[in-house]
């Protein structure tokens, strides 16, 4: 954990309204490293989808620094950050954002096909991450005939299938009901740690937030807190819900493994049982 | 990307709103078939002229006369100059060595009159060259055997139509038919016209002329054609030159030949001097320029082309102006291509913004709409052609349209390969230009809008 992906030195984004400055983003500073699953959190309004979007190429700062991978984006032109993006990173998106005429295999080898990667292969890696996202069953689904959950995990699968080095997640759970919320961000976790991937998650929901590694706060375009959260049994808790997935995919919830959070969330109602 | 997974991407997106891309499709299909049908028309306007002129005579020969016209006067005042314009054996030479000339053949006018029973005319007997000859499309016989110096007779399909009757004075042009066979009966022939008039109006003048002598001449073979169709070899029997001059030579001996031009002291020249020759030229392009080298020695020349360049010109602006009418519907279908373009961008925003953001290129996004709207004007322009050629069928074959119009049989609409396989690069090629720049648009949307949360 030693070498930073991402370097984030006194980052600016600031939208002229009028006469008026807002500042949007107003000098952050922080490090991530590889493998951490973070989160950011802070109300609407916050900064946080700037952060996001500027930490993806998709937006441009104002003043400071973004170094991924030792890369330094914020002067990169439209097309290197196309290239970049390519190349590095996966994106999850609050509402799903497939593309309704193709179906999930086809989804998921989108951008595989963007890298002119041949369509047999394509497609092989493409079922490989569907099934680790537990649709086996659904892969010549087109996208529209699915439910909103498994809509995400097709797009979970999409995120993971150029192998990136880092994945952002925007919102991805804010379409989804509390049950499938659970289902999704457990799984999220648990690839990441599998994988060995570096996720970084926008939020405004704290108990979501607490899933996370660490938590970085953000309030009126600063960084208000940073949180180390400590998963300890999560090891253990992987396995034996692997162990469910393979008996009974469907029917395997969030439920259990949630109540370990040293956040104290108890809203399961299952967690009590374990604690 | 790969060029199959970016046309599978555009293909795609046109099937999914079908209804959209088959009218805008249409659009295309009619401006294609418009344009088409139009040249098709104007090529085939041209076709039909180019028909009628070489059903006329050779295109490619140019006919030479000399200054003085196409008749000689052996007047007085004759400068050497003029001498040195008369159409000899040298000259011919001389044309010869012009570059692109296939063939000369001189042309000698001798009048005669015909006679087969009761039957007479006075006609004009044009020797001319072998290579001449052969030019002559035969109903029936062929031309005389080469080596052969029996003078024969080629007859024109419609000197049938100067056959009097000697004795009632009645003709073709009386309804009644001259009762002439020129293949199988014996024709007999009277060179010295002045000798044989002289001794029928008989001893009013110098006394008893004796009547000129008679000669039996074969015939070779008829022009085709019957009494009533024309052709450039209608009116006129032709003869093997050589075999003719054989001949002048022996009626007339060493008196001077009717026609033949003498010098000043009323002396006929030694050589033989034609009234007109006939240069044949290896191909078309070429014609106008050997005619201008043949003026410019003096000579007057007049061929085809001429007519054909001035007829041609003419067409070129009636083509230009049909093709005009159908490009202006072609236009339209363009308009058309950049609107659908544009609802369809309008409409992927957010796709277009999904994909930025997982990576896609701006060139292959680009790219990507280009060959959808280029796959449009494909399609339209496929079917469009193909339809060109159903009305260009029908209106050949049903409406009659050709005869209609310009009164001659033949295609008045004609598509070759080349137009149908331009009329859909054309096609292609007017969809991609409407849709460059709604796909340039789509290449600057912004990715940010696929994230935006509605």
């Amino acid at each position: 954990m030693a070498i930073p992906i991402i370097q984030v030195k006194n980052l600016y984004k600031i939208y002229k309204v009028g006469d008026t400055k807002v500042y949007a983003l107003h000098g952050v500073d922080f490090e991530i490293y590889k493998g951490e699953f973070c989160a950011i959190v802070g109300p609407s309004g916050s900064g946080k989808s700037t952060l996001l979007n500027m930490l993806a190429g998709l937006e441009k700062p104002s003043k400071g620094e973004i170094v991924i991978d030792k890369v330094h984006i914020e002067h990169m032109t439209e097309n290197q950050l196309v290239e970049f993006r390519r190349k590095r990173v996966g994106f999850i998106f609050q509402s799903y954002n497939l593309l309704k005429t193709l179906n999930a295999v086809e989804n998921v080898a989108l951008p595989l096909s963007f890298r002119g990667v041949p369509k047999k292969k394509r497609n092989a890696i493409a079922e490989k991450y569907l099934k680790l996202v537990g649709l086996e069953k659904q892969m010549k689904h087109m996208a529209n005939a699915m439910s909103g959950g498994q809509q995400q995990r097709v797009g979970i699968a999409r995120a993971l299938a150029v192998n990136p080095r880092i994945i952002f997640a925007d919102e991805p759970t804010g379409n989804l009901d509390s049950k499938t919320t659970m289902e999704i961000l457990k799984l999220m976790r648990r690839i990441v740690r599998e994988q060995q991937q570096t996720l970084i998650m926008v939020t405004h929901d704290n108990h979501l937030a607490s899933y996370a590694d660490r938590l970085f706060h953000i309030v009126d375009g600063k960084i208000f807190k940073i949180e180390q959260m400590h998963h300890e049994d999560d090891d253990l808790e992987e396995n034996e819900h692997e162990n469910k997935m393979e008996e009974s995919p469907d029917s395997v919830d969030g439920g259990p493994d949630g109540s370990r959070d040293d956040s104290g969330h108890t809203d399961d109602g299952q967690g009590a049982a374990i604690g | 990307m790969r060029f199959l997974d970016l046309l599978g991407m555009s293909v795609n997106n046109l099937r999914r709103r079908k209804l959209r891309t088959a009218l805008t499709v249409l659009g295309v299909v009619i401006g294609t078939a418009s344009v088409v049908v139009m040249v098709s028309l104007g090529i085939g306007l041209n076709g039909l002229m180019m028909e009628m002129y070489s059903s006329y005579g050779s295109m490619t020969s140019i006919t030479v006369y000399s200054d003085g016209g196409r008749y000689f006067y052996s007047d007085s005042g004759s400068s050497a100059k003029e001498e040195e314009n008369f159409l000899t054996d040298d000259t011919m030479a001389q044309f010869r060595r012009l570059d692109h000339v296939k063939a000369v053949s001189p042309v000698l006018s001798t009048d005669a009159i015909l006679r087969q029973g009761l039957y007479e005319t006075n006609t004009n007997i044009e020797g001319v060259s072998r290579e001449f000859l052969e030019e002559i499309p035969l109903g029936e016989g062929q031309i005389p055997e080469e080596g052969s110096t029996e003078l024969k007779f080629i007859y024109g399909n419609a000197i049938i139509r100067w056959f009097r009757n000697s004795k009632t004075g009645v003709g073709f042009w009386d309804g009644e038919p001259p009762d002439i066979d020129f293949m199988n009966k014996p024709m007999f022939v009277i060179f010295d016209t002045n000798a044989y008039y002289q001794s029928r109006s008989g001893s009013s003048e110098g006394g008893n002329v004796k009547p000129p002598k008679k000669y039996m001449i074969e015939a070779a073979g008829v022009v085709e054609g019957t009494a009533d169709d024309y052709n450039n070899y209608s009116y006129s029997v032709y003869a093997e030159i050589e075999a003719l001059k054989a001949q002048l030579k022996r009626i007339y001996k060493k008196n001077p030949i009717p026609g033949q031009p003498t010098n000043k002291k009323g002396k006929p020249y030694p050589y033989f001097i034609y009234n007109q020759a006939v240069v044949f030229v290896d191909d078309t392009a070429n014609v106008t320029a050997v005619q201008q080298m043949i003026t410019d020695m003096g000579f007057q020349a007049n061929s085809q082309m001429e007519w054909i360049e001035q007829s041609q010109q003419t067409y070129d602006i009636i083509q230009l102006v049909l093709g005009g009418i159908g490009a202006v519907s072609l236009f339209v279908a363009a308009i058309g291509i950049a609107n659908t373009m544009m609802m369809s961008i309008y409409e992927r925003t957010k796709e277009i913004g999904v994909i930025k953001v997982l990576g896609c290129d701006l060139g292959n996004i680009r790219n990507m709409f280009l060959l959808e709207s280029g796959f449009i004007g494909f399609i339209g322009g496929v079917i469009g052609v193909t339809i060109s050629y159903g009305i260009g069928f029908a209106m050949n074959n049903f409406l009659g349209i050709a005869q209609a119009m310009t009164g001659m049989a033949g295609d008045i609409s004609r598509i070759p390969l080349w137009l149908g396989a331009s009329a859909i690069v054309f096609a292609i090629f007017v969809g991609m230009a409407a849709g460059f720049f709604p796909s340039l648009r789509a290449m600057h949307l912004s990715p940010l809008a696929a994230i935006r949360n509605e």
